[in-house]
């Protein structure tokens, strides 16, 4: 075909393409589909054997499995509804307080604000746990300060509050990002637009409400299901600040951690690489739903505007 | 009753002085319409107008009051701007009647004024469209009819033809003409474009470097300017300066240029311009001097012809060294 138009076949573009094409294929398609089909065997005797759908039906039948997954996925959820709730909002908000143009020092705090992002979980998880520890934290004695020692508990340590505190240390640590997208959002709206906005008499909090929210929606769209993937792939900080058992008493134990559990095993736990690939291909899906919900139901009614 | 009335107006931003003591009056009913070329201050005299900007000193008075220090939506203004500035996600009723609703108007309130608004502007088939949806033309409708469902004291607008093609600019012109004959509402207009200001205004402005070079009437400024920058600024083509004896120079109009063989002014022609219903004829003179001489009909005329030019003395204007007119005695 290229022979009959004329043209010389653009060999240039294979060459360009392959690098990239053979990474990625080694790094993310091959384990990928990989961890798909480990998740279609089983091994006893040290002999791999083919067992179909087998594997599900253990982590969704047998309650020794199913227990601990369906804790891991209400947690999971909890995790996610407490960054939709306090995160995505506080994001907004102090992105909206950024772009005021009377404020000072905007820069500074923008960068203060995004610092956190930058640093390692193993440091978050780990500062946090002595910021809050009972024992040496500075958490009871600023409480103490300022009267309020009454207010403190064990957070991390007590299983009505552990999750909760982990994900609010999760927002502390990545509402830089939210407010990063909006704050870009929000510049890009038109000065004009806001000033017809103020001869129509929309200015403050309806300014906010009438005109840039609406304005903003595709990426706060965005930024849900960027929070989406994030919590259900999050790992890092739970096992830095509470180790793979995710205590107290799994109390704070998500899908990654289950996972990580599984198929690396722990303590007494032997790991089960073809148990793990099925939670692996379980938490996929799972996240695969939430993307194509996003992508099929919420964004296609989404307006965006071009300005 | 004074619409609108300015004294004293500066605006400085930073060490830059964009408003110059500008003071002058809007009439009730009266179009007005600021011009001058880029950077001259006058949508910056808009803004303070319409209170986008605050004036560094000076007063503004609007229908008798002082609105200095009173927010936009309360001084009874409304403002068409020159991108539109539509809500993108709102459609066209609801662009119209945002404003209202803010201001906690009736249902029925709005309804009234909305539909009023969309006939008088032919949007009645848009009602239901969002901006992305219109073209140009229409979005500078539903602009318009967003200023007009406020039923404010004075309209303010911001060089709402320049995103316009020519077609447009000239049907829209008649539009706001019309528009401003059937409202009887007065109304200052910003542009940089002469013609829209000759042809729409009771009264122009002329701004330069933030100051007010004349005000007037459009055939009062075009017959009487009083400097050479007025003269040179109103009219297309642009009246033509000869230097005359001493420092003085000569302004002569290009339709005030005729040919004949016994003129005061030999030239070389240079370029020809046939409009149809006028030609324009470029001639440098003798002396160096570029001037267009404007025919009234068809003239076959060809470029490095030598030509003579006469003109009526009576109807030439002469400027100081300053710009300064000086009046004929």
């Amino acid at each position: 075909m290229a022979e009959q138009t004329g043209k010389k076949f653009n060999w240039h573009i294979v060459v360009f393409l392959a690098p990239a094409v053979l990474v990625y294929t080694a790094v993310m398609i091959f384990p990928l589909f990989n961890t798909l089909r480990l998740a279609l065997y089983t091994e006893t005797e040290n002999i791999r054997q083919f067992v179909g759908l087998d594997n599900f039906r253990t982590l969704f039948g047998d309650p020794r499995w199913s227990e601990s997954f369906w804790n891991a996925l209400a947690n999971n959820f909890w995790f996610f509804f407490i960054h939709m709730l306090v995160q995505n909002p506080i994001g907004i908000l102090l992105a909206a307080i950024l772009s005021h143009p009377r404020l000072r020092f905007a820069g500074f705090y923008r960068t203060a604000i995004f610092i956190p992002t930058i640093l390692s979980f193993v440091i978050v998880g780990f500062a946090w746990k002595l910021i809050l520890s009972p024992i040496w934290g500075i958490a009871p004695s600023l409480l103490d300060a300022v009267g309020l020692k009454s207010l403190f508990a064990p957070w991390l340590g007590r299983e009505e509050y552990a999750l909760t505190t982990l994900a609010l240390i999760s927002v502390w640590q990545f509402v830089g990002i939210p407010m990063m997208l909006i704050y870009a959002a929000l510049l890009s709206i038109p000065e004009e637009m806001l000033e017809a906005g103020e001869i129509d008499g929309i200015t403050g909090a309806s300014a906010f409400w009438k005109i840039k929210l609406p304005l903003i929606l595709p990426s706060i769209g965005i930024i849900s299901i960027l929070t989406f993937v994030g919590n259900f792939n999050a790992f890092d900080l739970i096992y830095a600040a509470q180790g793979a058992l995710a205590g107290p008493d799994f109390a704070t134990d998500i899908l990654g951690t289950y996972l990580y559990r599984t198929f690396f095993g722990f303590q007494l736990q032997l790991g089960d690489p073809h148990m793990g690939s099925t939670i692996a291909t379980a938490m996929f899906a799972i996240i695969l739903i939430g993307v194509c919900i996003y992508l099929f139901g919420i964004q296609t009614r989404l307006r965006r505007y071009q300005f | 009753m004074t619409a609108l009335k300015l004294t004293d107006v500066c605006k400085t931003f930073g060490t830059t002085e964009v408003l110059k003591n500008i003071s002058l009056e809007v009439e009730d009913g009266e179009f007005v319409v600021f011009v001058g070329p880029s950077g001259c201050g006058k949508s910056t005299l808009l803004r303070v107008i319409a209170g986008l900007e605050d004036a560094t000193s000076g007063a503004v008075e609007i229908a008798g009051d002082r609105v200095n220090n009173v927010a936009p939506a309360k001084r009874g203004i409304a403002m068409v701007f020159q991108s539109y500035a539509l809500y993108p996600h709102l459609n066209v009723r609801d662009n119209m009647a945002l404003a209202l609703k803010q201001a906690n108007e009736s249902n029925s309130t709005i309804d009234e004024r909305v539909t009023e608004a969309s006939r008088m502007l032919s949007l009645d088939d848009y009602l239901t469209r969002r901006p992305a949806e219109l073209s140009g033309g229409q979005r500078q409708r539903v602009a318009i009819g967003r200023a007009v469902v406020r039923h404010p004291k004075l309209f303010l607008f911001d060089e709402p033809l320049s995103n316009l093609d020519a077609a447009l600019r000239m049907n829209t012109r008649m539009e706001i003409a019309s528009l401003h004959r059937s409202l009887e509402t007065s109304m200052v207009y910003v542009t940089h474009d002469q013609t829209e200001a000759m042809t729409l205004a009771d009264k122009i402005v002329v701004l330069r470097d933030g100051r007010v070079e004349q005000i007037g009437a459009p055939m009062e400024l075009y017959n009487n300017p009083a400097n050479k920058f007025v003269a040179g600024f109103l009219g297309a083509p642009s009246m033509n300066f000869i230097n005359a004896a001493g420092a003085v120079e000569l302004g002569i109009r290009p339709e005030n240029l005729n040919l004949s063989e016994s003129g005061q002014l030999q030239g070389q022609v240079i370029h020809v311009e046939k409009l149809g219903g006028d030609t324009n004829i470029v001639v440098t003179l003798t002396t160096g001097e570029t001037v267009t001489c404007r025919l009234f009909g068809q003239h076959d005329h060809r470029v490095g012809e030598q030509v003579t030019l006469g003109f009526d003395m009576n109807r030439a204007y002469l400027f100081d060294a300053s710009g300064e007119r000086i009046e004929p005695s």
